[in-house]
């Protein structure tokens, strides 16, 4: 220490300093609020596979007067997906009878894993309601929606929080990348589907 | 010494910051509590605590036998039926990754000491600090009360709100007692099988394996080991005298590999098996090689909590649930299944249409016809017409002529070998032809190419594996690693392709372990490892996930192309729904 100048000093005592601080005032790991942006996607034209065995032509939910809501999981996710099928539940329940007017409709991004069986296991598990179906394929037909939708889930454990509301009366697509309260994703709904 | 009094309150903020921050990072003996003097957890015993604390964190069961119950982002209830501590802290509670949601560690080693870069791997140590080398501490130690409040709240000790994802759990104090025993418990010390200077492994080879497969099998695993030990000279003289040693260099640890030779019948493999075992515990078994049924071997590494990378088998054990055994696929099951899905679409599989299993009495045919009949059931169609023949010797035209004067034009599922092409020809030649005819290219083996062409046309293969016509050129250069060219003929290549996928994957899982060296987190690392769609040619594709234990999802269906040297046709997509 004797061999330093008093500005040297005086930075190492500053450097100490911010590192004892760095801590306790660094940032949460994930922020609680989420972003919203209005998106235009073109859809592609695959079929899929729900939860019942059932070919699903993709372009065929949009064709209806009734609002969708997609999001984009698999039954082992560790995080993410827990968080928003647990949301689409809550979504149900919140709604009531009224969420019988909303398809809500989650698409695997683990295909090869993700077979009809284990996706009604898994919306049987969290009491997923008549009106939430799930959705599988093969991985070229996957893939397609994964870019179609920039979901960024070509690497499954590397996806995002990510909820795409399609609204039929302003053919518009509302984007929601972060995990939300289920106050928020109705408003977010009304939103959409008052338009 | 001290000229100016102006340095010493610069001079007072470093000693007070070296005072503070060694309390914090160096004290987690003082920090944690000491659970070895806890009697009773909650009125239970300390070992019925731990399965009600286990019952917990897995499965999101209370002792009461209800469901723990929580409130995610805000507003959200949820309970264990949907998710579990487990699903986002993992089996070891090191914690994982996905996207932008970091779950930190939940095990009591890293929850009742500061939190430092050094108590995570890279992965959550680059999201948590943006820098690996960081010397922050993140928070201070959780004591038992801290712990509750985060549990209840979404509060840690330095008062950090939580990530919303973060359940609040609605727990009674006796349950959450529970919880945190198990936690405190939690990857508390090292498995088995690691000293401060080995990591021990072995592989498993039954004797009815011939040379070639056990020379493709052992080459590359053994190739490996040789790569790492070689290091040991460098790393010694890496670390050698220096105070502070990366956690990289730390972990280094030279590879033991075993070959723990199993003779005679698998009812005597476990008590092998245990000898072995008692001898020399290890940390994993790498890869390992039987052409029997896989069963015992499963069983005794479930029971010892071992990990099995990997094994080359096509009779694995199909479990929702266990937990220690990673496949490559589910072997000749993914086969048969293959057969069923792609039968439900033929347009020759009419209702009235007979489907007729001919097989083998060995247990791979067995395997393949017991799926096929399961899977048939499942999906409310009628049983087939189970019929047991000759593996090794193609049915008289006797024989053919009267199961097809029983059962008329029949589609038929012959699972019996190296015999099946000569007894499709026999059967195809009759007026009560089958209407097509499907094989087990596994079980065919090197017979796949010897169908006749004039049947060609009707018979359906199943193929699990990336069609060859599909595999990059140079995509088995590897091979020349450890053997010479001219004797990768010699090698059985897609083992030794496996065996070096294994390699290449124990590499990978123990970067990301460092010195964590927990059985549990080894399977949790693979479990994260994204889709592999390269790294190992005789697959398309490679998918792994807490509680995948089938890598290899999917199975071909094809046919042979007419002329002299056939090609696979591929009939059907990798994966079927």
């Amino acid at each position: 220490m004797i061999f330093m100048t008093d500005f040297a000093r005086n930075c190492l005592c500053l450097i100490a300093f911010c590192a004892f601080l760095a801590g306790p005032i660094a940032p949460a790991e994930a922020k609680q609020d989420y972003k919203r942006t209005v998106e235009k996607y073109s859809v592609p034209d695959v079929t899929l596979v729900n939860q019942r065995g059932t070919r699903v032509p993709l372009r065929s939910l949009l064709q209806s007067e009734t609002p969708v809501m997609f999001d984009f999981i698999f039954t082992t996710c560790t995080t993410i997906c827990p968080v928003l099928s647990a949301s689409f539940t809550n979504f149900q329940r919140k709604m009531g009878p009224e969420s019988k007017k909303i398809h809500l409709v989650s698409i695997s991004i683990d295909p090869e894993n993700d077979t009809p069986k284990k996706m009604k296991d898994y919306l049987k598990r969290y009491d997923g309601q008549e009106g939430w179906d799930f959705l599988t394929g093969s991985r070229s037909d996957i893939d397609k929606v994964i870019k179609a939708f920039d979901t960024n889930a070509s690497n499954k454990m590397s996806h995002l929080p990510i909820i795409i509301i399609w609204s039929p009366a302003s053919k518009s697509w509302i984007r929601i990348f972060g995990l939300i309260s289920t106050a928020e994703l109705i408003e977010e709904y009304k939103k959409a589907a008052a338009k | 010494m001290l000229k100016n009094n102006d340095q010493w309150p610069g001079l007072l903020f470093a000693a007070l910051f070296m005072i503070v921050f060694s309390l914090m990072t160096c004290s987690p003996a003082v920090a944690a509590p000491d659970i070895k003097t806890l009697n009773t957890v909650a009125g239970f015993s300390r070992e019925k605590a731990l399965k009600l604390g286990e019952d917990i964190y897995r499965r999101g069961i209370l002792p009461t036998g209800e469901p723990v119950r929580a409130i995610v982002q805000d507003d959200i209830p949820v309970t264990g039926t949907m998710f579990t501590c487990e699903s986002c802290h993992m089996r070891s509670g090191l914690g994982s990754i996905e996207g932008s949601v970091i779950t930190l560690p939940a095990s009591g080693p890293k929850l009742f000491k500061p939190l430092t870069a050094a108590e995570l791997n890279d992965d959550l140590r680059l999201a948590v600090f943006k820098d690996k080398t960081s010397l922050s501490i993140r928070r201070p130690a959780y004591t038992d009360e801290t712990l509750a409040i985060a549990l209840r709240h979404g509060a840690d000790p330095s008062g950090r709100k939580l990530n919303a994802a973060m359940p609040r759990y609605l727990l009674e104090d006796g349950d959450m007692e529970i919880l945190i025993f198990y936690l405190k418990n939690l990857s508390a010390s090292w498995s088995p099988g690691v000293t401060e200077t080995t990591m021990h492994f072995a592989t498993i080879i039954t004797d009815e394996v011939n040379s070639r497969d056990r020379k493709s099998l052992l080459g590359p695993l053994e190739w490996f080991v040789r790569a790492k030990n070689a290091r040991a000279d460098y790393q010694r003289k890496k670390t050698a005298g220096r105070q502070f040693v990366e956690e990289m260099d730390r972990a280094y640890r030279l590879w033991n590999l075993a070959v723990w030779e199993l003779k005679g019948p698998p009812e005597t493999w476990r008590s092998q098996l245990e000898v072995y075992y008692r001898q020399e515990p290890v940390f994993a078994i790498l890869g390992g090689i039987s052409t029997r049924d896989w069963a015992p071997i499963h069983a005794f590494t479930e029971e010892h909590g071992i990990p099995c990378i990997f094994p080359v088998t096509d009779l694995p054990v199909i479990s929702e649930t266990d937990w220690y055994t990673l496949y490559f696929s589910k072997g000749l099951v993914q086969e048969a299944v293959a057969a069923a899905q792609y039968l439900e679409g033929l347009p020759e599989a009419t209702p009235n249409t007979p489907v007729l299993q001919l097989f083998g009495n060995d247990p791979e045919s067995a395997v393949l016809a017991q799926t096929f009949r399961d899977y048939r059931v499942s999906q409310g169609r009628a049983k087939p017409i189970d019929l047991v023949i000759e593996a090794e010797r193609p049915l008289s035209r006797e024989a053919a002529d009267s199961i097809l004067a029983e059962h008329k034009n029949p589609i038929v599922l012959l699972w019996s070998g190296r015999s099946a092409p000569a007894t499709a020809e026999i059967m195809m030649r009759g007026p009560q032809k089958p209407k097509v005819i499907f094989m087990s290219s596994t079980l065919l083996g090197d017979a796949v190419y010897a169908l006749p062409e004039s049947i060609r046309k009707s018979v359906y293969l199943t193929w699990p594996y990336q069609l060859p016509g599909e595999i990059k050129k140079g995509a088995f250069s590897f091979m020349n690693v450890w053997l010479k060219p001219q004797e990768t003929a010699l090698a059985n290549r897609t083992i030794a392709t496996k065996a070096y996928f294994t390699g290449n994957m124990l590499v990978e899982a123990l970067m990301h372990l460092k010195t964590n060296f927990y059985r549990d987190y080894f399977l949790d690392v693979i479990s994260m490892i994204k889709d592999q769609t390269s790294k190992i040619p005789v697959y398309p594709r490679l998918s792994f996930g807490p509680g995948q234990r089938y890598a290899s999802k999917g199975c071909y269906i094809v046919q042979l192309s007419q002329g002299p040297s056939p090609e696979l046709i591929r009939r059907s997509e990798w994966v079927v729904h």
